[in-house]
């Protein structure tokens, strides 16, 4: 009897097993679907980096300043208004009356300062506090180093009665007097000596000690850091040196607030699950399916709802190209931003038009060990930058309308700000081959063999035997190429374990700085090995100056030294490559690739007409 | 019987301690972290970060963090979808890769036994040549291209299945057919061969002599006797469809432990990497218990030793 | 019979059956075997169709194909074409342009001694004619039809070695076990049995990430030249030996007490001598059969690693490489046939004959084994 039922049982749980994994998926259709490339890693805005996490974040939650999706021109978010002093040093912002969290609790001047300081506290280790650093002091506090001298708090690991389970410790607030090294019981660990309220304590990691105390944090003290909320409605911002883009970086999705409450009672990463996550933007957070699609839905609490005009939204999380092609073509996403490059050429000439390559704030280059034989010799570097045909890369390999690129900045940038990139040499080989000769190697005799690196991928690659075959019949030099995956490759560009390595750079927001200062000595960007203090200078004073067409000029000076000395060959600039439905609205085609949800709509008549045009 | 289970978990445990162990030591062998990114990292940055997935720590602290967590079953937070817990990842991607292996299983069943029964059964006509021959046909493609040949049939030319993604029955038909048609290939053949041995026995030829219709013969006599060689094949082919499903995922965009699996082996994830890898062990493992005793109870002659 | 000649002289017997036993001229199992296997006609073409693609992909270098890792951006997904024929347009060293590389090289890559003698072979005997692009070329204007044959060297040689070495791997094991019996033959195949629960490919995934990982690739690479191939070959050995071991172990058991084994032991034949010079010669059919029978499973196996690329490096080529590279040019805006079909091709057929040669073996050595 139960040898006989065995069968139909089995039968019976797999069919259940089948029912129940199928029935997860019959889902109410989203108004505007999109591919968000790869899965993201986190909505929690302090953490996040990239472009796929900034649009789900950018959804979900809204900062001082928005961006206009047409101009990228910060306007009002949260913010309603805003005073900057005559020194712009001091920004005082103005809290929207009626902004509101997604619980309905109102959004306030000390809900930002704590999420700046959240995000700027060693313990959140954001990958973007640089980008705060312009703040005073802000650069000390995220560093968690301190200084004899400087005021300091100290975070115990009791909560104070009543704290929510993830609150920080009681945190006293001191000078610090003295940093003692011990000899005898944890020797590792320094003892600082504070003076607190008038008392000296002393503190020390893991301390059992009498007379000593155990602490969780011990940092500069974030009441001498420049944000400070005046009263609810009112956030004072204080710079080390004016920054002519300050308002957008407000706008810049790490910049985002996050729900104190949220975050204390439930830790990272349990307050971003879509039933505890408090949000203050446009959409909510429906639910996620890891690698499949995030569903937004929009908010009923946002302070601009009435403008908001798409109810559902998913991202879906699909990393092949030709997938995301697939799944645009048979109508199941409206707007993919990568196509498979093999065909481009296709895409150009669809009747539809609907692929079409926008410039980008991006660009494409090569970065030269300038610590290596024979590369150290400037004249080695111009040869090989100004006998590379970047015409012939942009039109047979990339081959969406890339521009060559003869400078760092992309030129587009002049359509925002008033910069006007400096530019290296055109192609010309004669001129290579003289200063090849010059440099000691004429017809590339002698010349020790060169290595491109490049991190594992079609594109890179054929770009590299491009420049290969290029090289060697211009300068007649050998030229190895070396493919690693990411990690190797970035890792071996850190070492200096390189000597000519490509590399890609998006910029975080429009102004030449975020490219001009990845090179600046001591940079962490600047893998070169190259340094020039004349550079360095050059940037510093832009970054100082106050004046914006001196500003500008200091900038273009700084990058003439680049394009001069060339530690890097500039090759192309990028072009985003979206297709998007046309009924699509409000979706413009920008600089920093950024589309806003908020600003997007479809055309419901059209997308049925098309739909049947296409029998979808 | 029990023991003979429990005899079987023992090895299993010190099977999944050596996999543990040697993916470990493997993982953490890499030069270039989880933590690598395209922007250099502040050294003071990074330092925090190191901090926070404990990989400041010796090696050997890190193993027993990481060996203990692992024994009560908290395999930690991936590194790369950092608001995941592995244990959600995994509770997300398995049923998805559950059902999409029941139903390549299904298909592979189906088309394999109805294959081979009407081949034996037709032996040495038309159309068991040409079942055979589509068979091995099946055996000798790998799956990205049947895969791949599908989608322009089905997807294109013929529109009638979505072109990848999850969600509805539809979603499941070309994944799990083209996952499930090389096991059918093999089935169909094992089935034929299975029968054909089983039709010269002579209890077939009494039942015959009986004057059953051979419809009757070969579904109510021959059939549980030619399925035993399935049987044990059906362990080695649920390994299979697993590992098959790393492909199918990638190429329909199923959201399953599959890609998830190859994603964080090539992103360094170490937690959602060994996590996977322990439960691909066990799942086998189990299966493979499973069939020996499906095979016991099907065949009264094998003993559990 | 013993009746009938019980009244003739024994002697005059004896020669009578002498002089019959003469006439019966000795069938070995080698010549039986092969006599079936030519009745088997699926086989035997299955077997020339290997013998011709063995012989071209140990030619390739001689025969008049393009470069196949001549990159030409001006014909890119150019479909196949068929007429003319043969067109002079292979580019030879030489010329008065000193800065030019060399365009073999830089259309072959580095070959080793042999191939690079046969490419000059080649050269002196079609110089610059070479075939055309009968099956089309890739996205960056690469002769298919030439990257075929010498991602047949690649594949097919994978494919062999990887066998060979789980061959060697799993005779050896399987052989000291079954000969050995009693608690080692025991334990042996218990380690057996716990290593085939081991998901195997996803160990591999894993090694293969790891072992290709800078800081390890590169030493291995440049002090013991060892490349993912190389790792590959050793990988997919340790996997597929298990149960050629099962397998040898159980003819082995089978076989130790047979009279020409006692009769080795008598004579003072050492243990392991035993089992490497009487028992490994015996075990012969089972293992060609499974030879045959692995291969292919090995070739799938690259082509799958080559999806998830993790397989042959490029510009090395393989079919998996290249099959793979065709089904991710699938899309709807233009479909490049040629690039999923015609390695899919040449995967499909060599597998397919793989197996039928290997279905015809085993029924021709083991008679018994007729039909399963």
């Amino acid at each position: 009897m139960m040898k006989k039922a065995v069968p139909y049982l089995i039968a019976a749980v797999c069919l259940a097993v089948m029912v129940w994994a199928v029935s997860f998926g019959t889902l109410p259709e989203a108004d505007f679907t999109f591919c968000n490339g790869d899965e993201i890693k986190t909505v929690d805005p302090a953490i996040v980096t990239g472009q796929p996490e900034g649009r789900i974040v950018g959804a979900l939650f809204e900062g001082l300043c928005r961006w206009h999706p047409k101009t990228l021109k910060p306007i009002p978010g949260m913010a309603q208004s805003w005073d900057i002093s005559d020194d712009e040093l001091t920004y005082t912002f103005d809290i929207r009356r009626g902004a509101l969290w997604s619980d309905a609790t109102p959004v306030t001047a000390h809900d930002f300062a704590w999420s700046f300081r959240r995000f700027l506290h060693p313990a959140t280790a954001s990958e973007y506090a640089y980008e705060m650093w312009y703040v005073v002091g802000a650069q000390k506090y995220s560093s968690g180093k301190v200084m004899i001298g400087d005021p300091v708090e100290i975070e115990l690991k009791e909560k104070p009665p009543g704290a929510l389970p993830y609150a920080a410790g009681i945190t006293l607030r001191g000078e610090l007097l003295d940093i003692k090294h011990k000899k005898v019981a944890l020797p590792n660990e320094p003892v600082y000596v504070v003076k607190v309220d008038g008392r000296q304590r002393q503190f020390q990691k893991g301390a059992t000690e009498a007379g000593t105390e155990d602490y969780q944090w011990l940092i500069y003290d974030f009441r001498s850091v420049g944000i400070r909320a005046l009263d609810d409605r009112t956030l004072r911002i204080r710079l080390r040196h004016p920054v002519p883009y300050f308002l957008n970086l407000m706008g810049f999705y790490p910049m985002s607030p996050v729900n104190r409450r949220c975050v204390e009672t439930h830790g990272y990463p349990v307050w971003t699950k879509p039933e505890n996550i408090v949000c203050n933007g446009p959409f909510r957070l429906k639910f996620r399916r890891i690698r499949d699609r995030i569903r937004l839905v929009k908010s009923t609490t946002y302070w601009n709802r009435d403008n908001v005009r798409l109810k559902v939204v998913d991202a879906l999380a699909v990393k092949s190209n030709t997938t995301t092609l697939n799944l645009y073509l048979t109508g199941q996403a409206d707007w993919i931003s990568t196509v498979p490059t093999e065909i481009v050429p296709d895409l150009m000439r669809r009747e539809q038009a609907d692929f079409n390559p926008a410039p980008f704030l991006a660009v494409y280059y090569y970065i030269i060990n300038t610590t290596k034989r024979p590369l150290d010799d400037v004249r080695v570097r111009r040869a090989l930058a100004l006998s590379i045909d970047k015409r012939q890369i942009v039109e047979k390999v990339t081959r969406a309308g890339q521009t060559p690129a003869r400078s760092l900045v992309p030129p587009e940038v002049s359509k925002y700000v008033d910069y006007v990139p400096a530019q290296c040499g055109r192609y010309n080989v004669e001129e290579a081959r003289r200063l090849l000769a010059e440099a000691g190697y004429p017809g590339g005799r002698g010349c020790p063999k060169i290595e491109i690196l490049y991190n594992t991928s079609e594109a890179h690659r054929a770009i590299a035997e491009l420049i290969q075959s290029q090289w060697k019949r211009a300068l007649g030099i050998d030229v190895r190429l070396r493919n690693q995956e990411w990690a190797a490759y970035l890792s071996a560009r850190r070492q200096k374990k390189y000597q000519i390595a490509r590399a890609g750079w998006i910029g975080d927001y429009v102004d030449p700085n975020t490219f001009l200062d990845m090179f600046v000595s001591d940079g962490p960007q600047n893998q070169t090995g190259w340094g020039n203090p004349r550079y360095d200078k050059l940037v510093e004073a832009a970054q100082r100056e106050k004046d914006a067409s001196k500003r500008m000029q200091y900038f273009h000076q700084a990058e003439q030294i680049l394009m001069d000395q060339l530690p890097i060959i500039p090759i192309y600039f990028y072009v985003s490559t979206s297709m998007i439905r046309p009924y699509v609205k409000g979706f413009y085609p920008n600089i920093q690739d950024v589309h806003p949800l908020w600003a997007i709509w479809i055309d419901r008549e059209q997308k049925a007409r098309i739909f049947k045009e296409e029998g979808l | 019987m029990i023991a003979f289970i429990l005899k079987r978990l023992v090895w299993m445990a010190i099977t999944l301690w050596v996999v543990f162990t040697v993916s470990f030591f493997l993982m953490r062998s890499v030069p270039g972290g989880p933590l690598d990114q395209e922007r250099t990292l502040d050294p003071e940055i990074k330092a925090n970060l190191e901090k926070r997935y404990h990989l400041d720590e010796p090696l050997w602290k890190q193993y027993g963090r990481e060996l203990g967590n692992t024994l009560r079953l908290d395999l930690g937070y991936s590194f790369r979808l950092a608001d995941f817990r592995v244990n959600e990842i995994i509770a997300q991607g398995f049923p998805i890769s559950a059902s999409l292996g029941i139903v390549a299983l299904f298909f592979a069943l189906s088309l394999g036994l109805t294959a081979g029964i009407i081949s034996a059964a037709r032996r040495q006509t038309v159309v068991d040549v040409a079942l055979m021959l589509a068979a091995t046909i099946g055996i000798a493609l790998p799956n990205f291209v049947i895969a791949g040949i599908m989608i322009i049939l089905f997807v294109f030319l013929l529109p009638v299945f979505p072109a990848a993604g999850w969600g509805t029955l539809g979603h499941l038909v070309l994944p799990g057919f083209c996952l499930g048609a090389p096991y059918a290939a093999y089935i169909a053949r094992l089935m034929r061969t299975g029968m054909l041995e089983v039709l010269s026995q002579d209890y077939i030829r009494t039942a015959y002599a009986k004057g059953l219709s051979t419809r009757a013969v070969v579904l109510r006599h021959a059939l549980k006797n030619a399925l035993l060689p399935v049987v044990s094949f059906l362990g080695p082919a649920i390994a299979g469809i697993l590992t098959g499903s790393l492909v199918v995922e990638q190429i329909f965009a199923i959201p399953g432990l599959g890609v998830h699996f190859i994603q964080a082996a090539t992103q360094r994830d170490y937690t959602l990497a060994m996590g996977l890898v322990l439960l691909y062990t066990a799942l086998l493992y189990t299966m493979n218990l499973l069939v020996d005793i499906s095979y016991a109870y099907l065949d009264p002659r094998v003993e559990l030793e | 019979m013993s009746t009938a000649t019980d009244n003739q002289p024994d002697l005059q017997r004896y020669a009578a059956l002498l002089d019959e036993a003469r006439a019966i001229k000795g069938v070995s199992l080698g010549q039986d075997a092969w006599r079936r296997l030519r009745r088997n006609r699926a086989a035997m073409l299955s077997l020339w169709f290997l013998v011709v693609l063995g012989l071209l992909a140990v030619l390739t270098p001689l025969l008049p194909l393009q470069p196949p890792r001549q990159v030409d951006t001006s014909r890119q997904f150019a479909a196949p074409v068929g007429w003319p024929l043969m067109q002079q347009t292979l580019q030879l060293p030489g010329g008065n342009d000193h800065l030019q590389q060399d365009p073999l090289a830089a259309g072959f890559g580095d070959l080793g001694f042999l191939s690079g003698a046969m490419l000059r072979a080649r050269v002196a005997l079609f110089g610059k004619w070479s075939i055309a692009s009968l099956c089309g070329t890739d996205k960056l204007g690469r002769d298919v039809l030439s990257r075929l044959f010498w991602g047949a060297r690649i594949s097919l040689a994978v494919g062999l070695v990887a066998t060979l070495v789980s061959l060697v791997i799993g005779v050896s094991y399987g052989t000291i076990s079954g000969y050995l019996g009693g608690r080692t033959d025991n334990l042996m195949m218990r380690i057996v049995d716990v290593m085939y629960s081991i998901p195997f490919i996803f160990v591999v995934i894993f090694l293969i990430t790891i072992l290709s990982a800078e800081g390890i690739k590169e030493p291995l690479e440049e002090r013991y030249g060892i490349n993912r191939i190389v790792i590959f070959f050793f990988v997919v050995g340790a996997i597929y030996w298990l149960t050629m071991a099962r397998v040898v172990r159980g003819q082995v058991i089978s076989l130790k007490h047979e009279q020409f084994v006692e009769a080795a032991r008598t004579i003072g034949a050492s243990r392991m001598r035993i089992i490497f010079m009487h028992l490994v010669p015996n075990l012969l059919s089972v293992v060609i059969v499974y030879l045959t029978l692995t291969i292919p499973r090995v070739m799938l196996f690259e082509a799958f690693l080559s999806f998830l690329g993790l397989g042959v490096e490029p510009p090395d080529v393989s079919w998996g490489l290249l099959a793979n590279e065709g089904v991710q040019a699938i899309t709807p805006v233009r479909i490049y046939w040629w690039l999923v079909v015609f390695p899919g091709l040449a995967l499909g057929l060599t597998l397919l004959a793989l197996n039928f040669l290997g279905d015809g073996l085993r029924d021709a050595l083991d008679p018994r084994m007729k039909n399963r």
